[in-house]
């Protein structure tokens, strides 16, 4: 079968799941508009079934999601509480967001606390969103309590200062190394900030959005980007 | 054919001709040939035995080959000989900042030192390169020259690595001789004698004539003796000074082609020497284990080369088996272990004979 | 106490070593044979899996996620294909479940078998090494059987898998099951309870819990030293809490807990409990179900990020998932068990012998592909 008529029954079936009957009635050819029919039956039948072990999961997932926010929620006014002017920017459900100054005592205090008590640090990526802002995002989880959070904190691209971490998880140690291998992001306090992944003399910081490989690397040329590489 | 008996022999066809200065030296030289040639078959067929012993034990089928062309030859019995000739054919590389006249010298002195432990080995009845009246002493005596000659391999190739494998081996070695030693004055008591050909005909008669079963305490001494004898020589469980693993090559680090060989070549005529000894003192030597069963003079170059390769077996089963011991416990092993026993073994030995009058 | 101080000597261990798990350079400092301190260098195989992630579609991806840790490629996929799935919100049928749980465990096995048996050959032990080889040489055979291939399968696709099983997949398995079960006894005798690796990997390089969580270690590394966490119990995905498992922690039996024995102790008993897993799988594997049934036709997430872990051989993997509504991926970072666990290195590792170092190397089981991505 062509590729239009598999273009024009897909769009079709959409339309129709949607609830909009005409374009199958409309379509010209009779082998193709039965085809159609078909697909559309079989589309419904899946979402039934699907529809049905969805309900039940919803209900459990979206109590899920609930508690995550209220937990959230809560956590941001504790933050904002003890640390005046630590919160930046509008609070989201999912995340929050800190600025760079007090980072190092909210991370003592989030370790230390008996109720939060996150004793691990689970990951740490960085992040370019452009226009010259990095954010370095930390996701957190306590081995006792069972919980998690996820905590970002956005630096200028010019002046990426942020208060390291690793005095307190000593698994950030090798973490902000990496972050600053490849986005830049200075990390104020840590004892041994070099270059991890990449030689010590390499130039410019790779997973930035608007990272120029060098020409050469001690005489050896550096291939830029094929072209047709997908 | 002692050096001796060729000597007497030749003296007479030749003397008038060359001289006996000369005829000395041809009766010397002939048995050392032989012997260097036995040495070289010897090595070939012991590589072969390793690999295959070795694949048999790893579930692996080792070299094979269909017999014709350019393969191992047939179930690969070419292999070895492949072996030397690529190390032959291989390109001798010194490094430049390596001590030239010591790293050229350290694999003969070892070479050496193994060789000339084989001319007082007792091969048969009267086959024996020279019967010298100390010959377990002698024996032992020029084992350590190994040490040295290990010391040299690792300091002159001025690498890291292969220091720390030379010095390790030569306090391996240094320290498992004296257990060995202890042991075998055990046999020396029971026999009476130093010379190899009298200890071996004083175990005449069947199996149970062998010094291993004249008395409760020397199988221990026995055992005492082959731990040691494996640590002597290098093999795995305390092959730490080479251990492929850790340090690469351990002292062999920076030396290749030939070179390489003449180290691991001693490291299995070593390994022949000690289990020859073995198997002189304590097994029977020459002696087949049921009297008058294939007992002539000829045989016995038979059961002697058998029983040692029964312990060379033994030696490379150990290997693969195994891993291997830490430095510190290989020494508290021969220092705190084998001594206090080889020492308690020798008061045993003696007091039980004094006791049964054996 | 009157001891004699010499120079310190400064050594490399690697690049080229037969005994560093792959391209790693450690740094360490000696005194005599007692090291003082170690100081990894890697890199060596960075291949920039982020930055080519975010050029490529995410189906795209799944492939060199394969490449990361070569030796657990399933479940490299697997914990991709668990984060993308939760990103979008799709809900796989059973039968895709089932399977992939059979090929993770399987893959568990098979990984474990290598790491176990390159920790004897670091130790000298040259032969478990190779019996082990020989029977994960079936485990691949099983795999080539499904996906044709053996090491790097980019078999778990987004919403379902790439192919369905072959027929004679289940009699191929439970024949493997049954011939390797009674094996795991044979190699814990030959290599557990040897005297000799005993006495070389008890009470050597212990680790304590509260370093090993302060480390980010997590995995059989962590469960060694007494702490019971599984992320396919403590949180959950897919469908392992349809099955029944135990989790095997270290006791300190044969020294003291979170040694290096406690560590080969918790994976020889991982492949016990993955072998159960995996029959129980295929006792309640549904016969009927289509694996591309769930496979979108164009994969583009909603905007937002995801991090999830999944459980790896070497412990828990993240994927940390940013997109932008687009085709491609904004970012994807892999938040890699190994890396974690090499940092440890230099805290349990200072002070001990060489030949302990690298017997400690060995038993945390690190791949350098997975470090350097």
């Amino acid at each position: 079968m062509s590729e239009d008529k598999e273009k024009i029954i897909s769009e079709a079936v959409e339309k129709a799941l949607q609830g909009d009957m005409d374009t199958i009635n409309n379509i010209e050819d009779r082998v193709t508009r039965s085809k159609a029919k078909a697909a559309l039956v079989k589309a419904k039948r899946a979402k039934v079934v699907s529809d049905e072990d969805s309900t039940k999961e919803d209900n459990a997932s979206e109590s899920k999601v609930e508690e995550k926010i209220n937990f959230n929620q809560t956590l941001c006014k504790k933050i904002s509480e003890k640390f005046s002017d630590s919160i930046d920017g509008d609070q989201n459900n999912d995340w929050i967001q800190l600025k760079p100054e007090n980072w190092l005592k909210i991370a003592k205090w989030l370790k230390s606390d008996e109720e939060l008590f996150f004793d691990s640090l689970q990951c740490n990526t960085g992040m370019d969103l452009g226009e010259g802002v990095l954010e370095s995002r930390y996701n957190l989880h306590s081995m006792k309590h069972l919980h998690k959070v996820e905590i970002r904190i956005k630096v200028s691209a010019e002046k990426p200062d942020i208060p390291s971490v690793e005095q307190v998880w000593r698994v950030a140690d090798w973490f902000e190394r990496e972050t600053y291998d490849m986005f830049g992001i200075n990390f104020i306090g840590h004892r041994d900030l070099r270059r991890i992944l990449l030689p010590d003399d390499w130039e410019g910081w790779p997973l930035r959005k608007d990272y120029e490989e060098q020409e050469t690397y001690h005489g050896i040329i550096v291939p830029k980007v094929k072209e047709g590489w997908e | 054919m002692t050096v001796d008996f060729l000597f007497d022999f030749l003296s007479e066809l030749l003397s008038d001709l060359i001289g006996s200065g000369p005829v000395l030296i041809i009766s010397m030289l002939i048995p050392c040939l032989m012997l260097f040639g036995f040495i070289t078959i010897y090595a070939l067929i012991v590589i072969y035995a390793e690999l295959k012993v070795s694949s048999f034990i790893q579930d692996k089928v080792g070299p094979m080959g269909q017999g014709v062309g350019l393969h191992a030859g047939k179930w690969g019995l070419l292999q070895p000989i492949a072996d030397a000739l690529k190390l032959l054919l291989k390109e001798d590389i010194i490094p430049s900042s390596a001590d030239r006249p010591l790293f050229i010298l350290a694999p003969f002195m070892i070479f050496i030192g193994a060789f000339i432990s084989f001319v007082a080995l007792p091969f048969g009845e009267s086959i024996i390169v020279a019967d010298l009246n100390i010959g377990l002493f002698y024996i032992l005596g020029v084992g350590s020259i190994a040490v040295l000659s290990l010391i040299l391999a690792g300091w002159s190739s001025n690498n890291k690595w292969s220091l720390y494998g030379g010095m390790r081996s030569a306090a391996q070695i240094v320290s498992y001789e004296i257990p060995a030693g202890l042991s075998l004055i055990v046999v020396i008591m029971l026999a009476g004698t130093l010379n190899m050909q009298d200890i071996i005909r004083y175990q005449m008669g069947g199996m149970f004539s062998w010094i291993l079963f004249d008395n409760p305490f020397v199988p221990i001494a026995f055992v005492v003796y082959f731990i040691s004898a494996i640590a002597e020589t290098n093999r795995t469980p305390f092959d730490l000074p080479e251990s492929e693993s850790e340090l690469v090559a351990g002292f062999a680090t920076e030396y290749s082609g030939m070179r390489y060989a003449f180290f691991f070549l001693s490291e299995y005529a070593n390994m022949f020497v000690v289990s020859a000894v073995a198997a002189a003192c304590f097994l029977g030597g020459w002696h087949s284990p049921i009297s008058g069963f294939m007992d002539s003079p000829a045989w016995g170059v038979f059961w002697m080369i058998s029983k040692t390769f029964f312990l060379i077996f033994i030696m490379i089963w150990l290997r693969w088996t195994l891993p291997r011991l830490r430095v510190d416990q290989l020494m508290n092993v021969c220092w705190k272990v084998f001594l206090p026993v080889a020492l308690i073994n020798i008061f045993g030995v003696a007091i039980w004979t004094v006791v049964f009058n054996q | 106490m009157g001891v004699v101080h010499g120079q310190e000597m400064v050594l490399n261990i690697g690049p080229q070593h037969p005994a560093t798990h792959g391209v790693l350079r450690l740094q360490v400092k000696t005194d005599g044979e007692i090291i003082s301190e170690i100081t990894p260098y890697m890199g060596y195989l960075h291949r920039c899996f982020e930055k080519h992630c975010e050029n490529v579609t995410y189906e795209q991806v799944i492939p060199f996620t394969d490449r990361c840790d070569y030796l657990a490629s399933m479940t490299m996929n697997f914990g991709y294909v668990v984060a993308m799935e939760q990103l979008m919100e799709i809900k796989v049928n059973d039968r895709v479940e089932y399977i992939r749980v059979i090929m993770a465990e399987l893959q568990r096995i098979a990984s474990h078998l290598l790491g176990i048996g390159a920790f004897g050959l670091d130790l000298g032990a040259f032969t478990p090494f190779l019996h082990m080889l020989r029977d994960r040489e079936r485990i691949l055979d099983i795999f080539e059987m499904t996906c044709g291939a053996r090491l790097l399968y980019n078999y778990m696709w987004v919403g379902g898998l790439s192919h369905d099983l072959p027929t004679g997949f289940v009699e191929a398995t439970l024949n493997f099951l049954d011939y390797f079960e009674p094996k795991v006894d044979e190699f814990e005798n030959l290599l557990g309870h040897n005297k000799i690796f005993v006495e070389r990997t008890a009470d050597i390089g212990i680790m304590p819990a509260e370093v090993a969580i302060s480390y980010g270690v997590t995995g059989p590394n962590l469960r060694g030293s007494g702490v019971k966490w599984d992320l396919r119990i403590d949180d959950p995905y897919s469908i392992y809490d349809r099955f029944d498992f135990n989790v095997p922690v270290g006791k300190g039996m044969k020294g003291t807990v979170g040694d290096c024995w406690d560590r080969f102790y918790v994976r020889i008993h991982e492949i016990r409990e993955s072998i159960k897993i995996v029959r129980q799988a295929i006792d309640q594997l549904p016969k009927e179900g289509d694996v591309h049934q769930a496979m979108p036709k164009k994969i583009r997430p909603p905007k937002g990020s995801i991090y999830r872990r999944t459980e790896s051989p070497r412990g828990d993997l993240g994927y940390y998932i940013e997109s932008d509504g687009s085709d491609t991926p904004y970012r994807v970072k892999m938040r890699s068990p190994a890396f974690t666990a090499l940092s440890v290195l230099n805290e349990i590792g200072a002070g001990w012998l060489m030949s302990d170092v690298l017997g400690i190397l060995g038993s945390l089981d690190i791949v350098l592909g997975e470090i350097d991505r």
